[in-house]
């Protein structure tokens, strides 16, 4: 509620945004994905514990992108959903590999 | 279990009561002066202990179970209701639960 | 963008607030409201009259209905009667699709029931928007989403959340709706992150299908028979009808249904009269907190032999029950019920006082913008008039047009429906048109003179007042939230000097 928020410029505020909404979905998808695959538990323990906490990790990462130092900063979470995505997928891709 | 629910919302808004007047800003707003040390101390120690006392009450109305969803629903809204009723009428904020329990004993009584 | 974590969370709460606000107003009061839909439900059928009857008579006149006019359907769904629902329903075909009749529950003879809205409309707005099915929860999963990073954000940036716990200062303009924001916002936050939650967790596998695509590939069929263990068999659908037998009697089932699962909601029956007929005892949904939609009691229909109990739930299922449950709020009876209508009425006040907030902190500011600059703050102004004392107009206005409008009017639910958003759409309307502070005045005493007004209207449309208990207790309510409204129109028209004298009075109290 400051007022230094609103005179800022447009489109580090837009990066932000969108780094919040969509990379932060990407990144939640990729750890969700990822969390089912390690959780030591039956598959359907693990499916609804990692898409129950899954919000939270949403709600973190938004948060995040706009906590970040700079708009830049913000974007880290997509590099850090590959190898997210890769274990959470990795049964699929050795299936594909075959 | 309309008695034990209407108890421990009496208790859960007494709770909230004594804990906001164990707080000095509060305590200045309804007797102008500050509260002593003790005064405050009784008045958190008692908040505390009615907090407990009404969690068991929702326990009885409800099981243990259900019991703390509505525990939590009392302590909210009766910790509002305070909020609002300090500024425009604080000594019925706080003679509110003295009036209450008379009313609360009758409905027990008749309840049986 | 060099700012402190303080002013980037604010900027983030102040603008997702508002964007978010006005949608998350409406979902929120729907929501609330959605609490006693069958209450609503009841009120918008005066034709239903509560009466007492137990489900074995209930049940015996609904399968005499049933055997005299739809001997040869597929299915028979019997509805029964219950404290909150004293209709008697059967449906023929499929639960959702098939055709309803009411029934008279002490004669078993067909009502004529006006064809309704209710307040299941209130129940379905508030998590689709009455949009198509997927659109619109996914926007209300959006909402919900920016719900609960508004509220951590919310937490972040209020610096005194203890110091100001039971802090509310009358009279101050900004300063007051501040404090009623953050008071609503803070000592109701178990109730504002439980609701959010719990709701984002019924659509959870649509929202984040992560762990279904990775552990299931998607096959959602497949997780739903692995995560409750069905102990029947899914059946064949016969082309030919199996032979004629008569069908066991209902009394017995029932009685042992109720003893193995408390209250029940209904009886299905398949393929009834044939001897492959299924008999499901369905149970009411407030048991326990855990929602068991579907994990019901199925009997042999010819022998009357158990096939299916209630499935023992695992506990990660049993926990994500739990979850829906808390936010369908069946459990705990009235008492648990009106907690949570309380508390959703005051969770959209949180919202609106934000909303509001975000006006008056500007008002200055905004006088002296450009032109486009104060359109778009006279454009929030007036979403903020129409979406808060609009919905409660066309809210309160969806009841009156139950009444008013003919009984035997072709598709009439859809007219209430579209007199619904009609009313909303106007509302705005109005409120563009119209000088700020008077369009709250005359929504509000519309709002409130709506509902002060409802009794009066179901004397004049079913010549009588409160017919039985329920509404009784519907119309109290509706009368109260008019004099609710009607409060906040007159101290609307207060001047903000008038209390100086008790401020003055207060002035040493006070510590600000």
């Amino acid at each position: 509620m400051s007022k230094a928020g609103e005179t800022t410029q447009a489109w580090p505020i837009c990066s932000r945004v969108l780094a919040g909404l969509l990379g932060g979905y990407v990144f939640t998808y990729a750890l969700t994905a990822a969390l089912a695959q390690l959780l030591p538990l039956d598959r359907v323990d693990a499916l609804l514990i990692a898409s129950l906490l899954s919000f939270i990790v949403y709600t973190l990462v938004i948060l995040w992108a706009f906590a970040a130092r700079s708009a830049w900063c913000a974007w880290v979470v997509v590099p850090a959903a590959a190898p997210l995505a890769l274990i959470g997928f990795w049964p699929h891709l050795l299936e594909r590999l075959a | 279990m309309m008695t034990a629910f209407l108890g421990s919302l009496l208790l859960a808004y007494s709770s909230m009561l004594a804990l906001c007047q164990g707080l000095e800003r509060h305590y200045k707003q309804v007797w102008g002066r500050a509260p002593t040390l003790l005064q405050r101390r009784v008045l958190r120690g008692s908040g505390w202990l009615l907090l407990v006392a009404s969690l068991w009450g929702c326990a009885q109305a409800w099981g243990w179970a259900m019991g703390p969803v509505g525990w939590f629903g009392m302590l909210s809204l009766s910790g509002f209701a305070l909020a609002l009723l300090l500024p425009y009428a604080p000594r019925l904020a706080v003679y509110g639960p003295l009036l209450g329990l008379p009313c609360w004993l009758l409905l027990f009584a008749l309840a049986g | 963008m060099k700012q402190t974590l303080t002013q980037s969370m604010a900027w983030l709460h102040t603008w997702g607030g508002l964007l978010f606000g006005w949608l998350l107003f409406a979902i929120f009061l729907t929501g609330s409201l959605a609490v006693f839909d069958q209450e609503i439900d009841h009120w918008m059928q005066p034709e239903i009259k509560q009466a007492s009857v137990s489900n074995a008579q209930a049940v015996e006149h609904a399968v005499a209905y049933l055997q005299r006019q739809h001997a040869n359907a597929s299915a028979w769904n019997i509805s029964l009667p219950s404290e909150r629902m004293p209709a008697l329903r059967v449906t023929v075909g499929d639960r959702r699709s098939g055709i309803s009749t009411y029934l008279d529950p002490l004669t078993g003879e067909p009502l004529v029931v006006r064809d309704t809205a209710g307040g299941t409309f209130f129940f379905r707005f508030h998590y689709s928007l009455s949009m198509p099915r997927n659109p619109g929860i996914w926007i209300v999963g959006l909402a919900a989403m920016a719900m609960l990073v508004a509220l951590i954000s919310g937490i972040i940036i209020h610096k005194k959340f203890f110091k100001e716990f039971f802090t509310f200062r009358p009279n101050k303009a900004q300063r007051s709706w501040l404090d009623a924001h953050n008071a609503s916002a803070v000592l109701l936050l178990p109730f504002h992150l439980m609701i959010t939650y719990t709701g984002l967790s019924i659509f959870a596998l649509i929202y984040m299908p992560a762990a279904l695509d990775s552990l299931y590939k998607g096959d959602f069929e497949t997780f739903y028979r692995e995560h409750i263990e069905v102990m029947e068999e899914p059946r064949q659908a016969q082309t030919h009808p199996a032979p004629l037998t008569p069908l066991t009697p209902l009394a017995p089932l029932l009685a042992q249904a109720e003893a193995r699962m408390g209250p029940l909601s209904g009886v299905v029956i398949e393929h009834p009269g044939r001897s492959d007929a299924h008999i499901e005892m369905r149970r009411v949904l407030g048991n326990r907190i855990a929602l068991t939609k579907g994990h019901n009691m199925v009997f042999d229909g010819v022998t009357g032999e158990l096939l299916a109990g209630p499935p023992e739930l695992r506990p990660s299922v049993l926990a994500q029950r739990v979850m829906f449950g808390l936010h369908f709020a069946q459990f705990g009876g009235y008492p648990m019920r009106w907690l949570y209508f309380v508390c959703g009425v005051l969770s959209s006040a949180m919202i609106a006082t934000g909303l509001v907030l975000f006006t008056v902190k500007r008002r200055r500011k905004y006088a002296s913008e450009s032109r486009l600059g104060q359109q778009l703050y006279r454009l929030v102004e007036s979403l903020n008039v129409a979406v808060i004392s609009g919905l409660a107009v066309a809210c309160i206005g969806l009841l009156w047009l139950n009444r008013l409008l003919p009984v035997e009017l072709a598709q009439r639910a859809g007219w209430e429906v579209r007199g619904f958003f009609a009313i909303w759409l106007l509302s705005l309307l109005h409120a563009w048109l119209r000088p700020r502070l008077q369009a709250w005045r005359e929504q509000l005493s519309l709002a409130a003179v709506l509902c002060l007004g409802l009794p009066l209207l179901s004397v004049i449309s079913d010549g009588q007042a409160w017919g039985d208990s329920m509404r009784l207790w519907l119309e109290v309510t509706v009368v109260a939230l008019g004099l609710l409204l009607a409060w906040s129109v007159w101290r609307l028209h207060q001047p903000q000097v008038q209390h100086s004298e008790r401020r003055v009075r207060h002035a040493q109290a006070q510590v600000n």
